[in-house]
Protein backbone atom coordinates (compact mmCIF):
# COMPACT_ATOMS: atom_id res chain seq x y z
CA UNK A 1 0.00 0.00 0.00
CA UNK A 2 1.30 3.37 -0.87
CA UNK A 3 1.49 6.19 1.59
CA UNK A 4 -1.75 8.10 1.74
CA UNK A 5 -2.80 11.10 3.77
CA UNK A 6 -6.52 11.78 3.33
CA UNK A 7 -7.71 15.38 3.42
CA UNK A 8 -10.27 15.86 6.18
CA UNK A 9 -12.33 18.35 8.14
CA UNK A 10 -12.43 18.40 11.95
CA UNK A 11 -15.65 16.36 11.98
CA UNK A 12 -13.84 13.44 10.32
CA UNK A 13 -11.09 13.12 12.90
CA UNK A 14 -12.90 10.44 14.90
CA UNK A 15 -12.63 8.07 11.93
CA UNK A 16 -8.84 8.26 12.16
CA UNK A 17 -8.55 7.95 15.92
CA UNK A 18 -5.96 5.21 16.52
CA UNK A 19 -7.53 4.11 19.82
CA UNK A 20 -10.90 3.33 18.23
CA UNK A 21 -9.95 2.53 14.64
CA UNK A 22 -9.34 -1.17 15.24
CA UNK A 23 -6.22 -3.23 14.73
CA UNK A 24 -4.86 -1.37 11.71
CA UNK A 25 -3.22 1.92 12.45
CA UNK A 26 -5.09 4.68 10.57
CA UNK A 27 -3.14 6.81 8.11
CA UNK A 28 -2.05 10.35 8.89
CA UNK A 29 -4.49 13.03 7.77
CA UNK A 30 -4.23 16.42 6.11
CA UNK A 31 -6.07 19.35 7.58
CA UNK A 32 -6.28 22.96 6.45
CA UNK A 33 -6.79 25.84 8.84
CA UNK A 34 -5.74 29.23 10.12
CA UNK A 35 -3.42 29.46 13.11
CA UNK A 36 -5.41 31.17 15.87
CA UNK A 37 -3.39 30.34 18.98
CA UNK A 38 0.21 29.42 19.72
CA UNK A 39 1.14 27.99 23.12
CA UNK A 40 4.69 26.72 22.90
CA UNK A 41 4.34 23.04 22.15
CA UNK A 42 0.68 23.19 21.14
CA UNK A 43 -1.27 25.40 18.79
CA UNK A 44 -4.85 25.83 17.62
CA UNK A 45 -6.03 26.11 14.05
CA UNK A 46 -9.48 27.19 12.96
CA UNK A 47 -10.86 25.27 10.00
CA UNK A 48 -13.22 27.64 8.25
CA UNK A 49 -16.64 27.32 9.90
CA UNK A 50 -15.87 23.81 11.11
CA UNK A 51 -14.37 24.68 14.47
CA UNK A 52 -10.95 24.45 16.00
CA UNK A 53 -8.40 21.70 16.24
CA UNK A 54 -5.55 21.48 18.71
CA UNK A 55 -2.14 20.64 17.29
CA UNK A 56 0.70 19.00 19.17
CA UNK A 57 3.71 20.61 17.58
CA UNK A 58 7.12 19.20 16.81
CA UNK A 59 10.16 21.11 18.11
CA UNK A 60 10.94 22.18 14.56
CA UNK A 61 7.41 23.24 13.61
CA UNK A 62 7.36 26.88 12.67
CA UNK A 63 3.82 28.20 12.72
CA UNK A 64 2.92 31.84 12.51
CA UNK A 65 -0.22 33.43 13.92
CA UNK A 66 -2.88 34.25 11.38
CA UNK A 67 -1.35 32.20 8.57
CA UNK A 68 -3.12 29.48 6.65
CA UNK A 69 -1.41 26.13 7.17
CA UNK A 70 -1.85 22.66 5.81
CA UNK A 71 -1.05 20.16 8.52
CA UNK A 72 -0.09 16.54 8.00
CA UNK A 73 -0.30 14.55 11.20
CA UNK A 74 -1.67 11.67 13.21
CA UNK A 75 -4.92 11.97 15.10
CA UNK A 76 -4.27 11.89 18.85
CA UNK A 77 -6.26 12.48 22.00
CA UNK A 78 -5.68 15.90 23.50
CA UNK A 79 -7.36 17.04 26.72
CA UNK A 80 -10.16 14.54 26.27
CA UNK A 81 -10.85 15.67 22.71
CA UNK A 82 -9.22 14.86 19.41
CA UNK A 83 -6.26 16.75 18.08
CA UNK A 84 -3.41 16.27 15.65
CA UNK A 85 0.15 15.24 16.40
CA UNK A 86 1.96 17.21 13.74
CA UNK A 87 4.32 15.48 11.31
CA UNK A 88 4.69 18.34 8.84
CA UNK A 89 3.17 21.70 8.04
CA UNK A 90 3.03 23.78 4.89
CA UNK A 91 2.53 27.51 5.11
CA UNK A 92 0.03 28.83 2.57
CA UNK A 93 0.20 32.47 3.59
CA UNK A 94 -2.84 34.69 3.87
CA UNK A 95 -6.07 32.78 4.66
CA UNK A 96 -8.00 35.34 2.60
CA UNK A 97 -6.35 33.95 -0.54
CA UNK A 98 -7.95 30.56 -0.02
CA UNK A 99 -11.57 29.81 -0.75
CA UNK A 100 -12.33 27.37 2.07
CA UNK A 101 -15.52 26.30 0.30
CA UNK A 102 -13.42 24.71 -2.46
CA UNK A 103 -11.59 22.74 0.20
CA UNK A 104 -14.89 21.60 1.74
CA UNK A 105 -16.06 20.40 -1.67
CA UNK A 106 -12.74 18.70 -2.25
CA UNK A 107 -12.94 16.80 1.04
CA UNK A 108 -16.47 15.77 0.15
CA UNK A 109 -15.41 14.54 -3.29
CA UNK A 110 -12.37 12.67 -2.01
CA UNK A 111 -14.57 10.67 0.32
CA UNK A 112 -17.10 9.89 -2.38
CA UNK A 113 -14.65 8.86 -5.07
CA UNK A 114 -12.39 6.34 -3.37
CA UNK A 115 -10.95 5.00 -6.65
CA UNK A 116 -9.45 8.40 -7.36
CA UNK A 117 -8.14 9.37 -4.01
CA UNK A 118 -7.79 6.91 -1.18
CA UNK A 119 -7.93 3.23 -0.40
CA UNK A 120 -10.55 2.52 2.21
CA UNK A 121 -9.89 4.88 5.05
CA UNK A 122 -12.72 4.22 7.42
CA UNK B 1 14.24 12.01 -26.25
CA UNK B 2 17.44 10.27 -25.20
CA UNK B 3 17.23 7.41 -22.76
CA UNK B 4 13.47 7.35 -22.79
CA UNK B 5 11.69 4.04 -22.87
CA UNK B 6 10.53 3.16 -26.35
CA UNK B 7 7.37 4.89 -27.37
CA UNK B 8 4.53 2.48 -26.81
CA UNK B 9 2.26 4.33 -29.17
CA UNK B 10 4.65 3.71 -32.04
CA UNK B 11 2.82 0.69 -33.37
CA UNK B 12 -0.59 2.22 -33.37
CA UNK B 13 0.32 5.47 -35.04
CA UNK B 14 -2.67 7.16 -33.46
CA UNK B 15 -2.19 10.63 -32.15
CA UNK B 16 -3.53 11.32 -28.72
CA UNK B 17 -2.93 14.95 -27.88
CA UNK B 18 -5.05 14.99 -24.78
CA UNK B 19 -4.02 16.37 -21.43
CA UNK B 20 -5.77 14.73 -18.54
CA UNK B 21 -5.70 15.93 -14.93
CA UNK B 22 -5.16 12.96 -12.62
CA UNK B 23 -4.28 12.08 -9.05
CA UNK B 24 -1.14 10.13 -8.26
CA UNK B 25 -3.26 7.19 -7.13
CA UNK B 26 -4.81 7.06 -10.58
CA UNK B 27 -1.36 7.09 -12.16
CA UNK B 28 -0.19 4.24 -9.94
CA UNK B 29 -3.28 2.20 -10.76
CA UNK B 30 -3.26 2.90 -14.50
CA UNK B 31 -3.29 -0.30 -16.52
CA UNK B 32 -1.89 -1.41 -19.83
CA UNK B 33 -4.07 -3.62 -22.04
CA UNK B 34 -0.86 -5.37 -23.12
CA UNK B 35 2.84 -4.75 -22.43
CA UNK B 36 4.27 -1.68 -24.16
CA UNK B 37 0.77 -0.36 -24.83
CA UNK B 38 -0.46 3.03 -23.77
CA UNK B 39 -1.50 3.31 -20.17
CA UNK B 40 -5.21 3.56 -19.56
CA UNK B 41 -7.30 5.09 -16.79
CA UNK B 42 -11.02 4.34 -16.70
CA UNK B 43 -10.47 2.33 -19.94
CA UNK B 44 -9.34 5.42 -21.82
CA UNK B 45 -5.90 5.83 -23.34
CA UNK B 46 -3.77 8.46 -21.72
CA UNK B 47 -2.10 11.13 -23.75
CA UNK B 48 -0.30 13.61 -21.57
CA UNK B 49 -1.19 13.91 -17.93
CA UNK B 50 -0.99 16.70 -15.41
CA UNK B 51 -0.84 16.16 -11.68
CA UNK B 52 0.09 18.03 -8.54
CA UNK B 53 2.09 17.01 -5.53
CA UNK B 54 4.33 17.98 -2.70
CA UNK B 55 8.00 17.57 -3.56
CA UNK B 56 9.53 14.98 -1.26
CA UNK B 57 12.88 14.72 -2.98
CA UNK B 58 14.76 16.29 -5.84
CA UNK B 59 17.75 14.43 -7.20
CA UNK B 60 19.83 16.02 -9.88
CA UNK B 61 21.85 13.83 -12.17
CA UNK B 62 23.87 14.67 -15.23
CA UNK B 63 21.17 13.55 -17.64
CA UNK B 64 18.00 14.14 -15.69
CA UNK B 65 16.37 15.56 -12.60
CA UNK B 66 14.15 13.20 -10.65
CA UNK B 67 11.39 14.59 -8.48
CA UNK B 68 9.50 12.52 -5.96
CA UNK B 69 5.98 13.80 -5.49
CA UNK B 70 3.25 13.07 -2.97
CA UNK B 71 -0.26 14.45 -3.33
CA UNK B 72 -1.83 12.65 -0.38
CA UNK B 73 -3.12 9.81 -2.58
CA UNK B 74 0.23 8.23 -3.37
CA UNK B 75 3.81 8.81 -4.37
CA UNK B 76 5.37 8.82 -7.80
CA UNK B 77 8.60 9.91 -9.44
CA UNK B 78 8.82 12.38 -12.27
CA UNK B 79 11.88 12.55 -14.48
CA UNK B 80 12.85 15.63 -16.38
CA UNK B 81 15.52 14.98 -18.96
CA UNK B 82 18.23 17.56 -19.23
CA UNK B 83 18.68 17.95 -22.94
CA UNK B 84 22.24 18.68 -23.93
CA UNK B 85 20.95 20.95 -26.66
CA UNK B 86 19.85 23.60 -24.21
CA UNK B 87 23.29 23.91 -22.69
CA UNK B 88 24.48 26.14 -25.46
CA UNK B 89 21.74 28.66 -24.96
CA UNK B 90 22.09 28.65 -21.18
CA UNK B 91 24.75 30.42 -19.21
CA UNK B 92 25.36 27.65 -16.72
CA UNK B 93 25.18 24.06 -17.80
CA UNK B 94 25.16 22.75 -14.24
CA UNK B 95 21.86 24.11 -13.05
CA UNK B 96 19.57 24.14 -16.02
CA UNK B 97 15.88 24.92 -16.05
CA UNK B 98 14.99 22.52 -13.21
CA UNK B 99 17.03 24.55 -10.76
CA UNK B 100 15.60 27.80 -11.96
CA UNK B 101 11.99 26.68 -12.01
CA UNK B 102 11.45 27.75 -8.42
CA UNK B 103 10.35 24.46 -6.92
CA UNK B 104 11.62 23.44 -3.52
CA UNK B 105 11.43 20.47 -1.17
CA UNK B 106 8.05 20.22 0.59
CA UNK B 107 6.59 22.85 -1.70
CA UNK B 108 3.78 21.95 -4.08
CA UNK B 109 4.37 21.62 -7.78
CA UNK B 110 2.35 20.96 -10.90
CA UNK B 111 3.82 18.45 -13.30
CA UNK B 112 3.02 17.97 -16.97
CA UNK B 113 4.22 14.80 -18.66
CA UNK B 114 3.60 11.32 -19.90
CA UNK B 115 3.18 8.16 -17.85
CA UNK B 116 5.82 5.52 -18.66
CA UNK B 117 6.82 2.19 -17.24
CA UNK B 118 10.30 1.83 -15.87
CA UNK B 119 11.90 -1.58 -15.27
CA UNK B 120 8.65 -3.39 -15.79
CA UNK B 121 6.35 -2.69 -12.90
CA UNK B 122 7.50 0.72 -11.74
CA UNK B 123 5.85 3.79 -13.15
CA UNK B 124 7.46 7.11 -13.79
CA UNK B 125 6.27 10.30 -15.39
CA UNK B 126 8.59 11.80 -17.95
CA UNK B 127 7.98 15.47 -17.67
CA UNK B 128 8.88 18.57 -19.58
CA UNK B 129 7.48 21.05 -17.08
CA UNK B 130 7.54 21.21 -13.29
CA UNK B 131 6.15 24.43 -11.89
CA UNK B 132 5.61 25.57 -8.32
CA UNK B 133 2.04 26.09 -7.09
CA UNK B 134 1.64 29.22 -5.04
CA UNK B 135 -2.15 29.44 -4.87
CA UNK B 136 -3.79 26.74 -2.77
CA UNK B 137 -7.02 27.08 -4.76
CA UNK B 138 -5.17 25.82 -7.83
CA UNK B 139 -4.26 22.72 -5.88
CA UNK B 140 -7.83 22.04 -4.77
CA UNK B 141 -9.20 22.87 -8.18
CA UNK B 142 -6.89 20.32 -9.78
CA UNK B 143 -8.32 17.49 -7.69
CA UNK B 144 -11.86 18.55 -8.52
CA UNK B 145 -10.96 18.61 -12.21
CA UNK B 146 -9.51 15.13 -11.94
CA UNK B 147 -12.73 14.00 -10.26
CA UNK B 148 -14.89 15.62 -12.95
CA UNK B 149 -12.94 13.94 -15.75
CA UNK B 150 -13.11 10.58 -13.97
CA UNK B 151 -16.86 10.92 -13.64
CA UNK B 152 -17.19 11.90 -17.29
CA UNK B 153 -15.40 8.75 -18.42
CA UNK B 154 -17.13 6.38 -16.02
CA UNK B 155 -20.65 7.78 -15.86
CA UNK B 156 -20.99 9.96 -18.94
CA UNK B 157 -21.63 13.70 -19.16
CA UNK B 158 -23.37 15.36 -16.22
CA UNK B 159 -27.19 15.44 -16.43
CA UNK B 160 -27.38 19.21 -16.81
CA UNK B 161 -25.12 19.05 -19.85
CA UNK B 162 -26.62 15.70 -20.87
CA UNK B 163 -28.91 17.26 -23.45
CA UNK B 164 -26.08 18.84 -25.35
CA UNK B 165 -23.78 15.89 -24.88
CA UNK B 166 -26.42 13.37 -25.77
CA UNK B 167 -27.46 15.21 -28.89
CA UNK B 168 -23.86 15.51 -29.97
CA UNK B 169 -23.28 11.83 -29.35
CA UNK B 170 -26.27 10.96 -31.44
CA UNK B 171 -25.04 13.20 -34.21
CA UNK B 172 -21.62 11.63 -34.03
CA UNK B 173 -23.24 8.24 -34.34
CA UNK B 174 -24.78 9.30 -37.61
CA UNK B 175 -28.30 9.60 -36.22
CA UNK B 176 -28.53 13.33 -36.72
CA UNK B 177 -32.27 13.29 -37.30
CA UNK B 178 -32.94 11.96 -33.85
CA UNK B 179 -30.54 14.37 -32.25
CA UNK B 180 -32.97 15.63 -29.73
CA UNK B 181 -33.86 12.09 -28.81
CA UNK B 182 -30.52 11.93 -27.11
CA UNK B 183 -31.87 14.04 -24.36
CA UNK B 184 -35.09 12.20 -23.70
CA UNK B 185 -34.68 9.42 -21.23
CA UNK B 186 -31.67 11.12 -19.75
CA UNK B 187 -33.82 11.69 -16.71
CA UNK B 188 -34.37 8.09 -15.72
CA UNK B 189 -31.29 6.60 -17.33
CA UNK B 190 -28.71 5.15 -14.98
CA UNK B 191 -25.19 6.52 -15.09
CA UNK B 192 -23.26 5.05 -18.00
CA UNK B 193 -20.12 5.49 -20.02
CA UNK B 194 -20.16 7.70 -23.11
CA UNK B 195 -19.92 4.68 -25.42
CA UNK B 196 -22.88 3.00 -23.74
CA UNK B 197 -24.83 6.23 -24.02
CA UNK B 198 -24.14 6.47 -27.75
CA UNK B 199 -25.23 2.89 -28.19
CA UNK B 200 -28.39 3.56 -26.21
CA UNK B 201 -29.17 6.56 -28.41
CA UNK B 202 -28.58 4.51 -31.56
CA UNK B 203 -30.91 1.75 -30.39
CA UNK B 204 -33.45 4.38 -29.46
CA UNK B 205 -33.36 6.33 -32.70
CA UNK B 206 -32.51 3.91 -35.49
CA UNK B 207 -35.47 2.36 -37.27
CA UNK B 208 -35.30 -1.39 -36.63
CA UNK B 209 -37.35 -4.56 -36.42
CA UNK B 210 -38.37 -5.95 -33.08
CA UNK B 211 -35.24 -8.06 -33.22
CA UNK B 212 -33.22 -4.96 -32.48
CA UNK B 213 -29.70 -4.42 -33.78
CA UNK B 214 -26.78 -6.82 -34.07
CA UNK B 215 -23.48 -5.93 -32.48
CA UNK B 216 -21.76 -5.78 -35.91
CA UNK B 217 -24.36 -3.30 -37.13
CA UNK B 218 -23.90 -1.16 -34.03
CA UNK B 219 -20.13 -1.25 -34.43
CA UNK B 220 -20.44 -0.11 -38.03
CA UNK B 221 -22.94 2.64 -37.24
CA UNK B 222 -20.93 4.06 -34.36
CA UNK B 223 -17.54 3.43 -35.95
CA UNK B 224 -16.35 1.53 -32.90
CA UNK B 225 -14.35 -1.66 -32.45
CA UNK B 226 -16.39 -4.75 -31.56
CA UNK B 227 -14.72 -4.99 -28.16
CA UNK B 228 -16.07 -1.57 -27.18
CA UNK B 229 -19.53 -2.45 -28.42
CA UNK B 230 -19.48 -5.69 -26.46
CA UNK B 231 -18.42 -3.83 -23.33
CA UNK B 232 -21.09 -1.16 -23.79
CA UNK B 233 -23.62 -3.94 -24.44
CA UNK B 234 -22.70 -5.61 -21.17
CA UNK B 235 -23.03 -2.31 -19.39
CA UNK B 236 -26.49 -1.65 -20.81
CA UNK B 237 -27.58 -5.24 -20.11
CA UNK B 238 -26.44 -4.93 -16.52
CA UNK B 239 -28.27 -1.63 -16.23
CA UNK B 240 -31.37 -3.38 -17.52
CA UNK B 241 -32.13 -0.94 -20.32
CA UNK B 242 -31.62 -3.41 -23.21
CA UNK B 243 -32.18 -7.13 -23.68
CA UNK B 244 -30.77 -9.70 -26.09
CA UNK B 245 -33.17 -10.98 -28.75
CA UNK B 246 -32.37 -13.63 -31.43
CA UNK B 247 -28.88 -14.28 -30.07
CA UNK B 248 -26.55 -12.89 -27.45
CA UNK B 249 -25.08 -10.37 -29.86
CA UNK B 250 -28.35 -8.75 -30.87
CA UNK B 251 -29.96 -6.25 -28.59
CA UNK B 252 -33.15 -4.25 -28.45
CA UNK B 253 -34.21 -1.48 -26.16
CA UNK B 254 -36.26 -2.50 -23.17
CA UNK B 255 -39.09 0.01 -23.39
CA UNK B 256 -40.97 0.84 -20.27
Amino acid sequence: MSLQTPRVLPSHLHAFNPSTAGPRSPPPVRLLGTVTALRGDTATITCGTHGEVTLILKPDSHLQMGKLVEVVGKVAEVDGGLGIKVLATVDWGNPADCDYKIYEKLVDVTHRLKPLFYDSVE
Amino acid sequence: MPGETTSPAGGKGERNDTLRPITIKQALEATQPFPEANYQIDSHDLGSVVFVGQLRNISRQSTNVTYKLDDGTGEIEAKQWVTPGTEDSMDTADDLAPAANGVEINGYAKVFGKLKSLYGDRKVVTTHSVKPITDINELHCHFLEAAAIHLFFTRGPPPSAGGGGGAKDAAMGGVGAGGYGGETGGGHLPAMSPVARRMYNLLKNKPQTNEGLAAQQIAAELGLPMADVARAGDELLTAGVIFSTVDEQTWALLEY
